[in-house]
């Protein structure tokens, strides 16, 4: 519809007018946030988020949650630093990134099969993963590198998903552009994005219209999992080293750019382009307050009162309220419908 | 008592309401009609404070009034049954009758919800329409027929001048209607102002003193009902002349009948239906009839998978099928229209020709990419044939469409679909006459190419018009089979009253 689309695109301007306000701010505030430099580094700081991003987003449209994506990162890359030695490092790469689509999958069964609410299933992977990152790693940082000069070719090849180029662009960098590019045909153009829609939009309907709403839903966890063990590999690979610490809430930050974007909580609604702009924002904000020294605490907070603004302001976009209505304690949507009688 | 002037609305920028005036007088029951879109909803969700108006002046009783939200015209004595069911699923049938107004215990206790009495209440409320609901279930266990009738019993329950029905009786038999109009009667004499909406002309001449009629918004005519003929009226409303269905049936050759495509053996499900066997075949519309609770749409659901029987099989094309879910059930060729388009049908944040082309990915969509323009084609032909209007073009999301054209989406879902067997719940629920008159022309089309269609419908105009074999449901049992020729109100109603032959 006219207005629907219109109201999207003034959703994404005024992110997009939101984005331009802290860079003008940080660029006046901080003389290094507009160097070279400075955005090649933030660039590569967001590779880890923008990945998890894409498919988080996928989910999310699907009406789904993953909260487990930054501990299954960190016991991913677990997993290279302890096998590197036995397998050689470019399976144990492979293998980290299998382990990712499988944290994945068993999140879907537990949601979809078993019925386990998406928070909880998901609050519970985050704990189980972070736990086994730390098992196998006796709680150290692991040294990946050729500690024995022994797969000096395999190394070199392995060092270059973090630090080489492609297209002159750092390849952790072009990966990202990649998937992102892949998010957009597939919600765009494919049955299977058309699928997440429909499902986060009413999963009892797309049922009886004879969607597998299961299997797509198994699926869009799957990615999200998968995403984060290629996460796991550039990160690895860029830092030299696996960490069971690794990517701390970055859940969150995923979420709450997420949500900033766009995408509803509710599922069945939002935009890649927007999700790119929620990222772009969040770690705009982030690297910024960083610049200016502030801790990290600040940091935390400030993320916070995003994502409680962001969830506020996605209320607010999805109920359509009557304000005058609503400021009286009434419920009801213009259209007629009552929130509660909501059609999923 | 109640006038509305020179009433405009536009969603959007889509004129929806142009210069719409209407008036009531206490103790009448004023029709308002007009095609799908017309404006029929807007007008009234606008009287109730739903939608704010964008000129026009409401009168009550001389007074000029102006109502912000539904509240504020709760409290004038404005009492409304919507088209779409409003009620809190986890609640019971008593708490949504009494919401509000839940009766409480006498003295200290004072605070406590006295559930006795609010037992007996909703009780005393639900005999207005002599139906046999526990108050204590849960409204989400009821039929969606039963809560259409909950909805109905809520606004009549209470005192009020006026009352405002949108098509309360789309999905009723005509035992519910004709206990449904006794009442309206009834509250007419007590001097209560009625405005009635609905599809269905008959019920119109049975109960209204006069008509309104509405076409794209703009207000045609307003005459008594007296002088109107079913003819006329329809002309008045869609602005052409419609012909009437059954004589164009008998003119048709004789239909092809080819094998036996659906066939039902035994099927039973303990405390829904016993021992249902029954064929439809190759290019036959058979329509399954039923009273309130017969347990003929919880038999379609079962066919479709989304049930599960305790015994019996189904046969598609003459091999058994087992159908766990309906994914099992398409990929058989069973196509399904359920009841509620709201909850169970539509996805409201997608437009309408994805909701249109969501069961049909698999020509649409070969290696899970979409043909941009093969969707677009065929979706617009649906959108002709049926008469799909909205204000936007096939972008529009379904949420904005009114009830009927809502409902033709859904219809149209399934007629895009590739399938073999259609099971049709209440296919023209809210589906004005002469988008009807497409639909069963369609229905007909898709019979000739060899499809087994089965409809379930409450409407019994619609079954002796559209379908070839007529069967009767009564408390789970089939209780009688007509061919058309022979099917009659009066034989149809004893048979589904549980009359034997
Ligand atoms: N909330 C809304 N936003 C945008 N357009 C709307 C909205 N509600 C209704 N419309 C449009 O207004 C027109 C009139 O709708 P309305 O629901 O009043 O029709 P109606 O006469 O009740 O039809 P029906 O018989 O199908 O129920 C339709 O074209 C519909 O698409
Ligand atoms: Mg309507």
């Amino acid at each position: 519809m006219k207005s629907a689309r219109n109201r999207s695109l003034a959703e994404i301007a005024s992110l997009v007018v939101i984005l331009t306000l802290i860079i003008i701010f940080f660029s006046q505030a901080s003389p290094i946030f507009l160097t070279q430099r400075n955005l090649d580094n933030m660039l590569l700081d967001i590779t880890t988020v923008g990945i998890l991003a894409v498919f988080t987003t996928l989910l999310m449209i699907g009406g789904g949650l993953d909260l487990s994506v930054g501990s299954t990162v960190a016991l991913c890359g677990v997993v290279i630093g302890a096998l590197q030695g036995t397998w050689g490092i470019l399976p144990a790469a492979a293998f980290a990134v299998a382990i990712g689509a499988l944290v994945g999958l068993a999140n879907g069964f537990l949601v979809t099969y078993v019925g386990i609410n998406p928070l909880i299933t998901t609050l519970g992977m985050l704990s189980i993963a972070r736990g086994l990152a730390f098992v196998f790693s006796d709680g150290l940082t692991i040294p990946v590198f050729d500690s024995e000069g022994t797969q000096f070719d395999a190394y070199n090849t392995f060092t270059q998903f973090g630090e080489g180029q492609v297209f002159g662009i750092a390849t952790p960098v072009f990966i990202m552009f990649v998937l992102f590019i892949l998010g957009l045909l597939i919600l765009q153009f494919t049955s299977y994005g058309r699928a997440m829609y429909a499902i986060g939009g009413n999963a009892q309907a797309s049922q009886l219209a004879g969607l597998s709403v299961r299997r797509y839903r198994m699926i869009a966890y799957m990615l999200s999992g998968l995403s984060a063990g290629i996460a796991a590999v550039l990160l690895t690979s860029r830092l030299y080293a696996a960490d069971p610490r690794a990517a701390p809430a970055m859940e969150l930050t995923v979420i709450t750019a997420v949500v900033l974007g766009g995408i509803s909580l509710a599922g069945g609604k939002g935009t890649l382009i927007g999700t790119a702009l929620g990222v772009l924002i969040l770690t705009t904000l982030l690297n910024g307050m960083k610049l200016l020294s502030t801790s990290t605490d600040a940091q935390n907070i400030a993320q916070g009162v995003v994502l409680l603004l962001a969830v506020g302001l996605d209320q607010l976009r999805t109920r359509d309220i009557n304000w005058t209505a609503w400021l009286r304690g009434s419920r009801l949507m213009p259209d007629g419908t009552k929130a509660i009688a909501k059609g999923d | 008592m109640l006038e509305m002037r020179h009433i405009r609305k536009s969603f959007y920028g889509v004129k929806v309401l142009d210069d719409v005036s209407i008036n009531l007088y206490p103790g009448e029951t004023l029709a308002l009609l007009g095609e799908n879109g017309a404006g029929k909803s807007t007008l009234i969700k606008i009287l109730n404070g739903d939608y704010s108006r964008d000129a026009g002046d409401v009168i009550l009783d001389g007074v000029p009034v102006h109502f912000a939200e539904p509240r504020d015209a709760e409290g004038a004595g404005i009492r409304m049954i919507y088209q779409e069911l409003h009620y809190a699923p986890e609640l019971s049938v008593a708490e949504n009758l009494l919401l509000g107004r839940l009766p409480h215990r006498q003295g200290l206790l004072g605070w406590m919800i006295d559930w006795n009495a609010a037992r007996e209440q909703a009780r005393e409320a639900l005999k207005l329409l002599n139906v046999n609901i526990d108050p204590m279930t849960k409204m989400r266990d009821l039929s969606v027929v039963e809560r259409e009738i909950i909805e109905i019993v809520k606004a009549l329950s209470r005192k009020a001048r006026i009352i405002v029905m949108d098509e309360p009786t789309a999905a009723l038999t005509p035992p519910e209607v004709q206990q449904l109009f006794g009442i309206i009667r009834d509250l007419c004499k007590q001097g209560i102002g009625i405005i009635y909406i609905s599809h269905r002309l008959d019920e119109v001449f049975q109960i209204a003193q006069r008509v309104t009629v509405l076409r794209d918004g703009k207000h045609v005519d307003t005459r008594p009902i007296a002088e109107m003929t079913h003819k006329a009226l329809v002309h008045m409303m869609v602005g052409r002349d419609i012909e009437e269905r059954a004589e164009v049936r008998k003119g048709t050759a004789a239909i092809q009948l080819g094998d036996r495509l659906l066939e039902v053996q035994g099927l039973a499900k303990t405390g829904a239906f016993e021992d249902i066997s029954f064929h439809v075949r190759a290019g036959e519309i058979v329509a399954l009839f039923g009273l309130l609770g017969a347990g003929h749409n919880i038999l379609t659901q079962t066919i479709f998978g989304i049930e599960k029987a305790d015994s019996g099989n189904v046969h598609i094309g003459g091999h058994p099928v087992q159908v766990a879910s309906p994914q099992d059930a398409k990929r058989a060729g069973i196509g399904f229209v359920p009841l509620d388009r709201k909850v169970n049908g539509l996805v409201l944040g997608m437009s309408v020709q994805k909701n249109i082309t969501l069961s049909n990915w698999s020509t649409l969509a070969p290696f899970g990419i979409f043909r941009p323009k093969k969707e677009m084609h065929n979706t617009r032909h649906w959108v002709d044939k049926l008469g799909i209007r909205m204000a936007g073009g096939i972008e529009t999301h379904t949420r904005y469409l009114s009830g009927g054209n809502q409902q033709k989406v859904v219809l149209a879902r399934w007629l895009e679909a590739n399938v073999r067997v259609l099971l049709l719940n209440e296919p023209t629920w809210g589906v004005d006459v002469g988008a009807r008159s497409d639909i069963y022309d369609q229905l007909e089309a898709l019979a000739a190419q060899g499809l087994a269609i089965l409809i379930v419908s409450s409407d019994i105009e619609e079954v002796l018009t559209v379908s070839h074999r007529i069967l009767t449901i009564y408390k789970g049992h089939l209780t009688g089979e007509f061919m058309q020729s022979e099917a009659t109100q009066e034989n149809l109603l004893h048979a589904a009253a549980g009359g034997t032959l």
